[in-house]
């Protein structure tokens, strides 16, 4: 058996030219499936605020490209204490516990309290009034057990390429999560 | 003929780029100001002013402190010769008004909450049962669970009943000195017109007070309720609010004591607090606010409901009151100020 290997034969023009265009054949394709592919990555993922992380800044009001934000208040009803006085919906000093304008804590009055049974009520939020600031987040956390979160509402989030409540959350509570799951819910308190 | 450029001097030169430089310097800092202005959250949920007491509010002061036998501390109570009773880890401990330790109970599981009758006899309770010591700390006898997910967090006795406030059963249990349940008391009940304890965290606590009714604390309605031992429903006072009169949070107060006079202490978490009402619940004074207890107030930020935050109270004959907090297992002595 010959040790050496053979050496190859010159190539002719035409075998020449046949590789250079496999070769360009191969390169086109692989961009365009690297495009492809890249594509439905970036499409495949949004953003979204982690609650165990978030601070209640109040940036995702101020932050959002959006001229109201895309981020909005969210109520885990299985949470929930349904506490007569609920340090989400009412100022710290409230004259009395009722839904007069000066006893709420919201901004924009967005969370509606419906009497359920003594001494029990039931706050749930209404996102076109939602602002997204996190005033019911901090007092329903800091006194409650954190059934009121924050989540960016797909409906409304434009998915920008880079987020500028991301950029700026001081916690960094917003990061990207699978479309397919595109919210992170709470469960349990806290 | 009027020259088009009047030339600087060097004098001139150098006095208008001075000035120059500091208007641009003051414009700057003027923007950097406005800036950092900026960044504060015009959302902010604000109780900063409650977490800190007028003083002229604050009417006793600290004469000493020092740690609970054990980590873990939950209750305390005073007893005859005002030994005080405190509850830590599994351990019942008997200290002495300098807080030497004297007896000690070892228990099988951990200790939710202690009372002790004049005789010297102790009750210990358990999270679901309750156990009764000579004043030596010879157990004598263990009453059987009335319920699978009963959690005891408060005693108290009067030497003949002994009642027994069950955080999660919603009632205070009245039992005989044999350990016989003789009673309900507190559970909603229309007829009788009691509304019913609201308890979202385990702290219901239970008081005999020398006007011969109970008071019994339900921190879900933020108020404090006075009941026959029969369970009839007297006089209920309370107002919620974070204000200093007021009781904060989902759910307050958590713990009571009572004065000689009748006046009553209670304790709050949330923002930790100690204060003290007339008997019919006008708020007359702080014994201690929450800048008192920053690792308390802390405990509530943390993940855990606030259930590991909190107060607790008792007063002895001198009329000093002793707080436990929970969070650092240190008993604190209060007395009036001069």
């Amino acid at each position: 058996m010959d040790p050496t290997p053979q050496s190859n034969g010159p190539v002719t023009r035409r075998q020449f030219l046949r590789n250079g265009a496999r070769l360009l054949t191969m390169t086109g394709l692989g961009v365009a499936a690297g495009a492809l592919a890249t594509r439905s990555t970036a499409a495949a993922w949004v953003w979204q605020i982690d609650p165990a992380k978030c601070l209640h800044c109040g940036n995702c009001a101020t932050q959002c490209v959006l001229e109201q934000s895309a981020v909005k208040c969210v109520h885990a009803y299985a949470v929930c204490g349904y506490c007569q006085l609920c340090t989400g919906f009412f100022a710290p000093e409230p004259n009395e516990l009722t839904t007069a304008a000066e006893n709420q804590l919201c901004p924009t009055a967005a969370i509606q309290r419906a009497y359920i049974e003594d001494p029990y009520y039931q706050y749930s939020i209404d996102e076109q009034l939602c602002i997204g600031c996190a005033k019911c987040v901090e007092g329903c956390n800091r006194f409650g057990n954190g059934s009121l979160f924050l989540q960016i509402r797909h409906d409304r989030c434009l998915n920008c390429n880079e987020c500028a409540i991301a950029r700026s959350c001081p916690g960094e509570a917003v990061r990207r999560v699978p479309a397919d799951r595109p919210y992170l819910l709470k469960t349990t308190s806290r | 003929m009027k020259p088009e450029f009047e030339l600087f001097d060097r004098r001139e030169f150098f006095g208008v780029v001075t000035k120059t430089a500091a208007i641009l310097g003051l414009a700057g800092a003027a923007r950097a100001s406005t800036e950092g202005a900026g960044t504060a959250n015009p959302f902010a949920y604000d109780v900063s002013r409650f977490q800190k007491t007028d003083p002229k509010l604050i009417a006793y002061e600290e004469v000493t402190r020092w740690a609970a036998p054990h980590k873990e501390a939950r209750r305390l109570a005073i007893g005859p010769d005002d030994q005080l009773y405190v509850c830590a880890g599994n351990y019942i401990s008997r200290l002495s008004r300098s807080g030497q330790t004297g007896l000690e109970l070892a228990l099988a599981g951990p200790a939710c909450c202690v009372a002790a009758a004049a005789d010297g006899t102790i009750f210990a309770g358990l999270r679901d049962h309750i156990e009764v010591y000579d004043a030596k700390g010879g157990r004598t006898a263990r009453w059987e669970s009335p319920d699978p997910k009963t959690w005891f967090t408060g005693l108290a006795t009067d030497g003949k009943d002994v009642f027994a406030a069950d955080a999660v059963k919603l009632a205070v249990l009245r039992y005989d000195r044999n350990g016989k349940i003789a009673g309900r008391i507190g559970q909603k009940n229309a007829e009788r017109n009691v509304p019913g304890l609201i308890v979202p965290s385990p702290f219901l606590d239970v008081m005999i007070h020398r006007d011969g009714l109970l008071r019994v604390n339900n921190p879900g309605r933020h108020q404090v309720e006075a009941y026959t031992f029969d369970g009839d429903l007297e006089a209920v006072w309370g107002k919620a609010s974070a204000a200093t009169a007021g009781f904060c949070g989902c759910c307050n107060p958590i713990a009571l004591a009572m004065l000689s006079d009748g006046r009553i202490v209670t304790c709050e978490k949330g923002i930790p607090r100690v204060k003290i009402y007339s008997a019919a619940g006008e708020f007359e004074s702080v014994v201690a606010g929450a800048e008192s207890f920053p690792e308390n107030a802390h405990a509530c930020n943390d993940l855990n409901d606030c259930i590991h935050g909190g107060l607790d109270a008792a007063v002895d004959a001198d009329g000093r009151i002793y707080i436990l907090d929970i969070v650092t297992s240190q008993v604190r002595v209060m007395q009036r100020k001069a």
